[in-house]
């Protein structure tokens, strides 16, 4: 194995775009498979190499047509494979599993995937390593999961299989009875799925699958592949809740085969490992809610184990039940006993965070046998038996994590919602003892995470409770103490109060919180303030100066106290703090009371202030203050705070006034959320990138000597830039209709990303302007391939809007297809045809001489195809690279130039109804692409004709 | 019922974090584009699965003191299951994440949602978010074990197996088993097996001396206040533990746990899935319920077919009417010394014979202890290295008079300060017991070698050990405030 594959593949499954921006998906893949073929390698290391296949089927095989041929590859390998390689053969099988599933080769039912799915069912009955030792049942063991997930990626798929499956169940004596027990149900389900949407199905159609008499088989079914439901419905989950609708099947009153079917399952059902057992369940509920025949207290036997364990997925089996059944499996006291079972469970001490967490969540989604309210829209409710008494088991302690804390923060608080409790309740009592505990936690120097919980408990708690006067006017003085000593929590105080005021729009606590902090700057600034303070003070100053009904006197006597005569501060920062408190004091109601103070600040500014920019600022704030009537102020300064900033146009004096918003607006590369322009294909003039044009000599000249004419054509190439060019065609437009702010765009710069290494790096093209509804600008590709190999190109580009907002967008890839790449015999313009013939000739002999040890190589190329489809062939795509006359009955002679200096030779001859391509080529590796290429357009002539 | 990703993260608080393990699960990814449509986002590449993921949990950014998207306090962690909110390259949300940490490792994976998207189904309607926690729990203990703590070394080697580990319990992204440790053991002949399947949860078959052995640990927890205004608080849980070595394909072993004629019903009994049959009267005595005087006593019978290897058989929680030692704590601030005063009463239903008894009394928010000058009625005092936590040894056993006292004062005068705690500011401290006793249980629950019955041929050894632990045993001082532990209120 190359040393590097291990890291290449790590490299790969860490970041696959990166990955690929250096290799194409595809070149990865051949050299992926390449590698699985190669014998020198340990099975072991073939391991590694499927792993991609697996991880990242989708992105290496990009459409079915590859998934298909890298799965028929996948498994000549696998049939190649020795069966003692089991782990790589188990591999394999997940590839070629997670390759047609993603590449949708199993819903067209593709050869692929029917070979394949051959191929599974016979290791699945294959019961020969029963003997052997347990590594060999591993083979037998995949194949089972694989079918597994194919029926679930394709429900239906082994509908017609389920007596087999059945058999092979009851006669396996190992651990792998699990696997096909998980089969057989999970293809149970979705047979009867499949049923109840069919009309006049029923109970005997039922029978018949269970008992694998297809004879009496869904008529439908009849043909050898099966029907398979296309839409993703049969892929949801049936347990809906009480609103839910489930499909049934109407069987009669009883339906005693299911329902053996289904007790032995359940009997058998702690065979199965815990995992095993919920998904068992799980898809038994479905079946049972399906078949209302069978009534849901088949799983009466199972429940109380279920409720007694301590496995999370058993117990969650079992509410999925409740779920499903409601009344008809579960009585009023198993109601009570299964929430007094999930408080319990929510606080247990041998449980894990997340599990507890979980419970709760449960209690809070619990599947109500009556729900009084729908709780179908995913908002957590109370169950009605959920009893203050039980739910104090679940209060929140400072001891408790993080999140545990603030789920029981919130579950209280809805209890006490419930109960309807006023100021003197003891629910909220114990909730705001809880609160103002981790205030003094956070007050002794709590951690980060503390703090953080502190306020969004303080959320929550105001959230619930604003209306009780008595603890919110506490919690103010109490929040208020808290930042006299730890201004530095700022930050959290204006989140806090923003999101107050956001969701409780009728309260006015945010205001009388900030009215206060008002008040503490105020008296702090009495003192001499720390700078790192100050900074904090005149954030929150900023946010109170946005109260229009807070008066700011004080917040204004507080800013001219920090700007001190005596030692001038020459910070930036804090001098653009200080600006931003007086710019939303200009907008403020009051600003007719606060002009005079306010200018003087201002003024003070602008003549005392250690930095020139702050001084400039303030000076154009000053004037405008004292220049411009009331509106105009509001006016510049209401434009400057808008947010979004798309459609805003004459922003640069708006800007100016406000520094963040604004100009950091006009600052920034914004970027698209969706493409909006893109590159699309013109067809180019082969001739465009050659010295002369190959056919204006009609002049015969001499052929003149072979070995000459190949010396003379290949001197040209001393000159390293002969011929070596491409240039493709573009037009730029609108990707589609969309955002009519992107109707014109000026100054539009293309940059171009190669993704692999073959081509040379691309510079940047300017577009002037792209109008919608206007001509379409040209845009010329100049490429320069180091190898002459399709690729792809990745476009971004950058542009300047109507509204002077910059933007950054990516376009979609543009790829060069092979053919692009092919340009005409690039020989001097007075050769005429006798001599590119001989060119050829030359050429071809060099290129198939055997004592030529470089990349050339011969290969050939048939199809059926007649004489008139051919000419007919040649005239739409060989036609500038021609090189004998096209005439009926005669050799075709083409030469295909790549830049930089290979050669594809074809000879072509009709014989009777086939066409040979003779091919012969100074460069290996593209012979792949030339049979492709060839296969693409033979057959769309062929089409054409036939 | 089904994963799309698997990750394995590991940090140092908050920094140098890195991917360790990472798995997509290719098919299921299709099946949520299909079953997701237009709501459908694609799990991003893993350096970006990283960032969210750190920043959701709080941990991302360590040194900046608020961070927006970080700490808004609107945004309430809703673990178990997180949301992530994916900018580039396409915006969308990915949902339910799980996340469990332990330490610095993180252990996280994305369930399959098989419900409409819209409205967000709730977590308890997808059965696939149980079963990512009990297979991460799973994952957890495989990387972890035996010890539960994480040493590079054999993480690393823990990591490197998981590959084939993940071919044998999830290969395709539904789990069918937790991650097992060790080689199978020797695979069952068929011919044993006659007409009878082998559980899939028992990887081989034991051969040999049959041995069962039984353990009974009662933990015991305590909140003391010595204070007239707070409760006292304790609780008792008991965990019964099993090995059994025992031949044949599905052995039967019914383990009977008895009280005492006047013994407070054993509540909260959670089992194993081996267990074969529950009977509803052990289940329905609860903690959270008002209890009724009428409840079930035992004997509690308990079924059940062991798997190979140790396991958690059951687990239960009691309410004793007593803690087993009762204590007092008193600190008095005088200048730069604390005047300290501690008593110690084991109570008389206690046998007076530890394996060990270890009062530890922590001082935080304060420079380095200089003289010591401590009286004992028992045992002997240990001051720390660092010089800011005292250890008081008590030895096997209390004196006959089952109480020991601790007079007297310490002078804080070094100049290093010692750890600082938010909660222990002032006179907030504590003392916290770390005790063992051998033989014998609070509740009174009695496990002996007739509470074990083995139905089998050969006739195995039954070994049964019983013992009471302490955990999280406080005593906090009386004259400081200490924190509300527990949630016993009365609404």
């Amino acid at each position: 194995m190359a040393l590097n594959w291990p890291e290449r593949i790590c490299a790969f499954s860490r970041s696959p775009s990166q990955f690929l921006s250096g290799n194409t998906a595809e070149a990865f893949l051949a050299d992926l498979l390449r590698e699985l073929r190669d014998d020198r390698l340990s099975y072991n290391d073939k391991v590694l190499l499927v792993a991609p296949l697996c991880e990242h089927s989708a992105l290496l095989c990009p459409s079915d047509s590859v998934g298909e041929e890298t799965a028929m590859e996948l498994m000549s390998i696998f049939a190649q494979c020795p069966p003692k390689a089991v782990q790589f053969r188990c591999h394999l099988l997940l590839a070629l599993t997670s390759v047609l599933v993603c590449t949708f080769c199993t819903s067209s039912d593709s050869r692929a995937s029917l070979d394949f799915l051959e191929l599974l069912l016979e290791i699945a009955q294959d019961t020969s390593d029963l003997h052997a030792e347990s590594a060999a049942r591993a083979l037998r063991f995949t194949a089972c999961d694989c079918l597994r997930e194919l029926e679930a990626c394709g429900p239906g798929l082994l509908s017609q299989r389920l007596e087999l499956l059945s058999g092979l169940r009851q006669r396996e004596p190992s651990c792998l009875h699990q696997s096909y027990t998980i089969l057989y149900t999970l293809v149970l389900r979705n047979a009867v799925y499949q049923l109840t949407r069919e009309t006049n199905a029923g109970a005997e159609h039922l029978k018949a699958l269970l008992g694998g008499n297809t004879s009496v088989a869904w008529e439908a079914e009849q043909d050898p592949v099966p029907a398979k439901s296309k839409d993703a419905t049969a892929l949801f989950s049936l347990i809906l809740g009480p609103m839910g609708r489930v499909p049934t099947l109407q069987t009669g009153a009883d339906f005693k085969e299911l329902r053996s079917v289904l007790s032995t399952f359940l009997e058998e059902s702690y065979l199965l490992t815990p995992l095993c057992q919920a998904a068992l369940l799980h898809r038994l509920t479905e079946v049972v809610s399906m078949v209302p025949a069978v009534p849901p207290a088949v799983f009466r036997a199972q429940l109380l184990r279920l409720l007694g364990t301590s496995e999370v997925c058993l117990l969650h089996s079992a509410l999925l039940m409740k779920w499903a059944f409601t009344d008809s499996l579960f009585s009023a006291e198993d109601e009570a006993f299964i929430l007094k079972r999930l408080v319990m469970l929510s606080q247990h001490p041998l449980l894990s965070t997340a599990e507890k967490l979980f419970y709760t969540d449960c209690i809070l989604h619990f599947p109500e046998n009556r729900p009084i309210s729908s709780s179908s829209d995913g908002d957590e409710t109370l169950p009605v038996l959920l009893t203050p008494q039980l739910a104090s088991a679940l209060a929140p302690t400072v001891l408790n994590d993080s999140a545990t804390m603030l789920t029981r923060f919130k579950l209280l608080s809805l209890v006490c919602i419930e109960e309807g409790e006023g100021e003197d309740g003891k629910g909220i009592a114990y909730l705001y003892e809880h609160l103002c505990t981790l205030l003094d936690i956070v007050e002794n120097g709590g951690s980060r995470e503390i703090i953080v919980t502190f306020f969004r408990a303080t959320f929550l708690f105001l959230v619930h409770f604003w209306h009780v006067e008595r603890y919110t006017k506490s919690l103010v003085e109490k929040l208020c103490n808290l930042y006299l000593h730890h201004c530095c929590l700022a930050p959290h105080f204006i989140n806090l109060t923003d999101q107050t005021q956001d969701k409780l729009p009728d309260s006015d606590w945010a205001a009388r919180l900030l009215k206060d902090l008002q008040g503490v700057i105020a008296e702090a600034s009495s003192h001499q303030i720390p700078l790192k303070d100050l900074s904090w003070h005149l954030k929150v100053l900023a946010r109170i100066a946005e109260e229009g009904q807070i008066l700011q006197d004080s917040t204004l006597a507080c800013l001219s106290k920090f700007i001190s005569p005596s030692s001038p501060s020459r910070d930036w920062r804090l001098g653009n703090n200080l600006l931003g408190v007086c710019r939303r004091l200009m907008v403020h109601p009051s600003l007719d009371s606060l002009l005079i103070p306010l200018a003087d600040v201002l003024q003070q500014l602008a003549c005392r202030y250690g930095e020139t920019d702050i001084q400039d600022h303030a000076r154009l704030y000053y004037t405008l203050l004292t220049t411009l009537s009331r509106e105009k102020l509001s006016g510049i300064l209401a434009r400057g705070f808008t947010k979004g900033g798309q459609q805003v146009k004459k922003r640069l004096l708006s800007c100016i006034m406000a520094e963040g918003e604004g100009l950091t607006n006009m600052l920034t590369i914004h970027q698209t959320e969706r493409a909006i322009i893109r590159l699309v294909e013109v067809p180019s003039e082969a001739a465009e990138d050659a010295p002369a044009s190959p056919n204006t000599s009609i002049m015969e000249d001499c052929p003149g000597e072979a070995d000459a004419v190949l010396a003379a054509y290949r001197a040209q190439f001393t000159d390293c830039s002969f011929a070596s060019q491409i240039t493709l065609n573009y037009q730029l437009m609108h990707a589609e209709a969309g955002d009519s702010g992107f109707d014109q765009l000026f100054t539009i710069c293309l940059h171009f990303r190669l993704t692999d290494s073959n081509y040379e790096e691309l510079s940047d093209v300017t577009v002037p302007c792209l109008i919608r509804e206007r001509l379409l600008p040209e845009v010329k590709l100049k490429l320069k391939p180091r190898q002459p190999q399709p690729t792809t190109l990745r476009v971004s580009a950058i542009f300047t809007t109507q509204d002077g907002l910059s933007w950054f967008t990516l376009l979609p890839d543009v790829p060069v297809a092979f053919h692009r790449i092919f340009r005409p015999l690039p020989a001097p313009s007075s050769w005429g045809r006798g001599r590119k013939l001989s060119l050829f000739d030359s050429l071809w002999e060099d290129v198939s001489s055997q004592q030529n040890p470089s990349d050339c190589a011969t290969s050939l190329f048939c199809c059926q195809l007649q004489e008139a489809a051919l000419l007919a062939l040649a005239n739409k795509h060989f036609l500038p690279f021609l090189v004998s006359d096209p005439c009926p009955g005669e050799e075709l002679k083409v030469l295909l130039f790549l830049p930089p200096q290979a050669h594809v030779l074809l000879k072509v001859r009709s014989e009777e109804d086939a066409v040979l391509f003779s091919i012969a080529t100074d460069d290996w590796r593209l012979l792949p692409h030339v049979n492709s290429y060839l296969l693409t357009v033979t057959s769309s002539q062929g089409d054409a004709f036939s | 019922m089904s994963l799309r990703a698997l990750w394995v993260i590991s940090h140092e608080k908050g920094e140098n974090a890195s991917v360790r393990f990472s798995r997509r699960f290719a098919t299921v990814e299709h099946r949520a584009k299909t079953l997701a449509c237009s709501t459908y986002t694609a799990v991003p590449e893993e350096g970006v699965v990283l960032q969210l993921l750190l920043t959701e949990l709080g941990l991302s950014d360590p040194d900046k003191p608020y961070v927006a998207l970080r700490d808004d306090c609107l945004h309430r962690q809703r673990s178990p299951a997180l949301e992530l909110r994916i900018d580039s390259p396409e915006r969308g949300v990915l949902w339910p994440v799980l996340a469990i940490t332990q330490g610095p490792l993180i252990f996280a994976c994305l369930p399959l949602v098989d419900a409409p998207a819209e409205p967000r189904p709730p977590l308890a309607s997808l059965l696939s978010v149980s079963q990512g926690l009990t297979f991460l729990a799973g994952l957890q203990s495989f990387l972890l074990s035996p010890g539960g703590k994480p040493d590079s070394e054999g993480l690393a080697s823990r990591l490197a197996m998981l590959p084939a580990v993940l071919l044998q319990v999830c290969p395709l992204g539904t789990p069918l088993d937790m991650p097992q440790l060790g080689p199978p053991a020797a695979p069952t002949a068929p011919a044993i097996l006659g007409n009878q399947k082998h559980p899939a949860w028992k990887t081989g078959f034991h051969r040999g001396r049959a041995v069962v052995n039984v353990t009974l640990v009662e933990t015991v927890r305590s909140m003391q206040y010595g204070n007239q205004s707070r409760q006292d608080l304790w609780d008792v849980y008991g965990t019964v533990t099993c090995k059994c070595e025992v031949e044949g394909v599905l052995p039967n072993v019914t383990v009977t746990l008895t009280l005492p004629p006047n013994g407070s019903p054993l509540q909260d009994i959670l089992v194993h899935p081996c267990v074969t049959s529950v009977d509803s009267s052990i289940l329905t005595s609860n903690s959270v319920d008002s209890y009724d005087g009428s409840a079930f006593s035992g004997p509690y019978k308990i079924p059940f077919s062991p798997p190979l290897e140790s396991f958690r058989l059951c687990s239960y929680t009691s309410q004793v009417p007593v803690p087993p030692i009762l204590g007092s704590y008193h600190l008095k601030e005088e200048e730069n010394q604390l005047l300290v005063s501690v008593t110690l009463k084991l109570h008389e239903s206690v046998k007076n014979n530890f394996e060990y008894c270890e009062a530890h009394l922590p001082f935080f928010n304060r420079v380095q202890m200089g003289t010591v000058e401590l009286k004992v009625s028992s045992g002997q005092i240990d001051v720390s290295k660092e010089k800011n936590l005292l250890v008081w040894g008590l030895g096997q056993k209390f004196p006959k008079s089952r109480e020991v006292t601790m007079e007297g004062r310490i002078s804080f005068s070094g100049s290093t300060p010692g750890p600082s705690d938010p909660l222990c500011t002032e006179l907030t401290a504590y003392i916290k017991l770390y005790f063992k006793v051998p033989d014998m249980t609070l509740s009174g629950c009695c496990l002996d070698q007739h509470s074990v019955q083995v139905y089998s041929a050969a006739k195995p050894r039954i070994i049964t050990s019983r013992e009471l632990v302490s955990k999280d045993y406080f005593i906090w001082n009386s004259t400081g405030s200490a924190p509300v532990a527990s949630g016993q209120i009365n609404l």
